[in-house]
């Protein structure tokens, strides 16, 4: 069985909030969880991502089938689900795909909203859990990493990220077309998605004066409370909350809208007719768009917003082809380096990289002796090559034994010990 | 003479509208001071005629409905240019400056040359009646622009379009506020002018009250606007305040129009 990388989840697309809430991990948890995972005989590395939009287990394993069954394994019981509830909802990619996969998530094309910015600190954040307590070896620290460098280049080079920034200032600029100052007003947020945080940041450096959280999980809405300096209020007292609320932004991933139109009614007729601008980014719409029918409320939903930037809807698919491309060629050279990821070229790569001392120590030193004669200088040449190759000797053979467990261990040490990652990297450029 | 300032006047006031208009339309800084510049000019221009008059009158010259017209388009842009001091409401001025010409404009086409004041009509509470009175009417109408801006912010909100007119006009919150102020500045000083009118009218005539057709508009524009103050208290703002701001103003203009052009009675300056 040659191994293989493994990517078992669910997303926002393929599994509703409720399953996506029960599939999570809690951040305690998480240690642990990739402990076990690794206790599983197939799988050879792991990382765990769990976002409000994702729960995914990518793993590097031997045997693809009996990882995922050892990943589903896992995911029911470290939840108590039984697997039914949930199977029906799990993607699971092996391979290319789930390269592609994770390059596609790390560069925010797989988000909710297309091109977020902050998927790509959650990744980091994640793969640094994981490589704490050693679950992350060579493949899946390569395969990070360059999923890092992928989303880098698919923000600088593509406009993909100009939409989800363009949103949330759309958001500002229109709160200023609605408020004198946003000093005195506050904010609610329902719901914590990608966006809608991005939305409270800019609300918040748009100098906002108080933000109310909720969210289902409370835990959450204190975490985020915390961080914009907020209240976290309980998800089923919000409407009480309501009438205290200048801008709402919506961000939950409930089926059904959370807000109708009576809650509006009755929060406005507290507020004395104080004008609401309400900010929907959830897909599907959490605020009933009869909403905005009521007068002094404006209600803009997250393609409203994204109307009133610049770039239109034909330029921005444009971009997200150019990511595509991107993406696509970067899989590309993944697959190319780990399929070469054996004895052969590390050793080739060892031995390119010695070389690549000795002859750059040996010129600095035959500059600075200028009056070596010819004979003298072959004579340093031969003695220098002669200690590389006798060094060499003893870990080149260890590499060349043909047994795959050690083999890859071996591998792995010598290409970090000797920087050959780094030294790819180069070569990549 | 008065009529070559009239002219002067209603081309400068002309000028200023078209510079707020294309500053509104370009953004262009410079435009705004010309056209802030034209209208001060055109204020000054108004404002030596009134003083002109007043001196030839012996007292402030509103006898004629010229007079009348001319004073209203002053107090309006004297206003406008006051605030625009305190707020940098360009937008104000593009609708502040067409209205100031429409006034002088009907004050050129209605002039009827200067007329001996009715001695027997001198008296201290005339001036205590218009001074008020009109200085209400002119912040009532400011307030009626503002309310037009707000209706037209209110509708780029809710379509939701692209134009970038949204981003030239105040915020709502501005505008409703400012109303709000207007408003009731406008109403104190209109309800002053009307009980200072009821005494002028116990001097003159005997009574207080006595249904006169500009006493009977003006106490249908006075209910109106102490509808939208008292409303306002119990809650009633935004596009409803702006509309009914927008009623009281026709209203206003009605009693104005009319009485000076319609009806014959003791308000009329024609009759």
């Amino acid at each position: 069985m040659t191994p293989d990388i493994v990517i078992v989840g669910v997303n926002h697309r393929t599994a509703p909030v409720e399953v996506r809430e029960r599939l999570a991990l809690a951040d305690g948890r998480l240690d642990d969880a990739h402990r076990r995972l690794l206790g599983f005989e197939p799988v050879k590395e792991t990382v765990l991502v769990c976002t409000c939009n994702r729960v995914e287990v990518v793993a590097y394993a031997d045997d693809v089938a009996a990882a995922t069954d050892c990943i589903t394994h896992f995911l029911a019981e470290e939840h108590g689900m039984p697997r039914e509830q949930f199977e029906s909802h799990l993607y699971r990619y092996c391979g290319r795909t789930a390269v592609q996969h994770l390059f596609r998530v790390a560069a925010s094309l797989d988000s909710m909203v297309i091109g977020e910015p902050q998927i790509l600190g959650q990744l980091k954040e994640f793969y640094a859990r994981a490589a704490t307590v050693g679950a992350v070896r060579t493949v899946l620290h390569r395969c990070f990493h360059k999923s890092f460098s992928v989303a880098k280049r698919v923000r600088t080079e593509t406009g993909i990220a100009s939409k989800a920034v363009s949103v949330s200032s759309a958001a500002v600029e229109l709160a200023r077309n609605i408020f004198d100052r946003l000093e005195d007003k506050t904010a609610m947020l329902i719901g914590a998605g990608e966006m809608s945080e991005l939305a409270a940041r800019h609300l918040l450096s748009g100098g906002i004066g108080s933000m109310i959280v909720t969210n289902r999980t409370f835990d959450r809405a204190v975490e985020l409370a915390r961080e914009f300096r907020g209240t976290p209020v309980p998800y089923e007292h919000f409407p009480r909350y309501l009438p205290l609320a200048d801008v709402v932004i919506g961000s939950t991933a409930a089926p059904h809208h959370v807000l109708l139109p009576p809650l509006v009614h009755d929060a406005l007729r507290e507020r004395k007719q104080r004008p609401m601008f309400l900010i929907d980014l959830s897909v599907p719409r959490a605020f009933d768009p009869a909403i905005n029918e009521i007068d002094n409320v404006y209600l803009y939903d997250i393609d409203d917003l994204a109307d009133l930037s610049e770039e239109n809807l034909a330029e921005r698919q444009r971009e997200a082809g150019k990511a595509e491309l991107i993406i696509e060629a970067e899989v590309d050279k993944f697959w190319r380096w780990l399929n070469g990821l054996d004895a052969v070229p590390t050793i080739v790569a060892l031995r390119e990289r010695v070389e690549n001392i000795r002859c750059h120590e040996l010129e600095k030193t035959l500059g600075a002796l200028k009056d070596l004669t010819p004979r003298q200088r072959e004579a340093l040449d031969a003695l220098t090559s002669a200690i590389v190759k006798k060094i060499l000797h003893s870990p080149i053979m260890h590499l060349k034994r043909q047994d795959a467990e050690v083999e890859s261990f071996y591998v792995d040490a010598v290409r970090r010990l000797f920087d050959l990652e780094d030294f790819d990297e180069k070569e990549d450029q | 003479m008065e009529l070559k300032l009239l002219v002067l006047a209603l081309a400068l006031y002309l000028g200023a509208t078209a510079g707020f208009v294309s500053h509104l339309l370009t953004g262009k800084e410079a435009l705004r001071r010309l056209a802030l510049v034209t209208l001060t000019a055109a204020f000054g221009l108004d404002a030596v005629a009134i003083i002109v008059r007043s001196v030839v009158y012996r007292t402030l010259a509103i006898t004629s409905f010229h007079d009348q017209l001319s004073l209203f388009a002053c107090l309006i842009v004297g206003f406008y240019l006051w605030l625009q001091r305190r707020y940098p409401l360009t937008v104000l001025g593009s609708l502040v400056s067409p209205i100031a010409f429409l006034f002088v404009l009907s004050a050129y086409v209605f002039y009827s040359g200067n007329r001996e004041f009715p001695h027997e009509m001198h008296n201290v509470w005339l001036p205590a009646h218009i001074a008020p009175a009109f200085l209400g009417y002119a912040i009532l109408t400011v307030a009626f622009c503002v309310s037009l801006i707000y209706l037209l912010q209110e509708k780029e909100l809710k379509k939701k379009g692209k134009s970038s007119l949204r981003r030239r006009l105040p915020s709502l919150e501005t505008l409703d506020e400012l109303n709000f102020r207007f408003v009731t500045w406008g109403f104190t000083l209109f309800t002053i002018g009307i009980i200072t009118g009821s005494v002028l009218a116990k001097e003159r005539w005997g009574a207080f009250w006595s249904w006169d057709p500009v006493q009977l508009w003006s106490l249908v524009t006075w209910l109106l606007y102490a509808l939208l103050v008292h409303t306002r208290l119990t809650g009633w703002r935004g596009r409803r305040a702006a509309t009914l701001t927008i009623v009281g103003f026709a209203l206003l203009l009605v009693s104005f129009l009319s009485v000076n052009l319609l009806f014959v009675g003791r308000h009329s300056a024609l009759g």
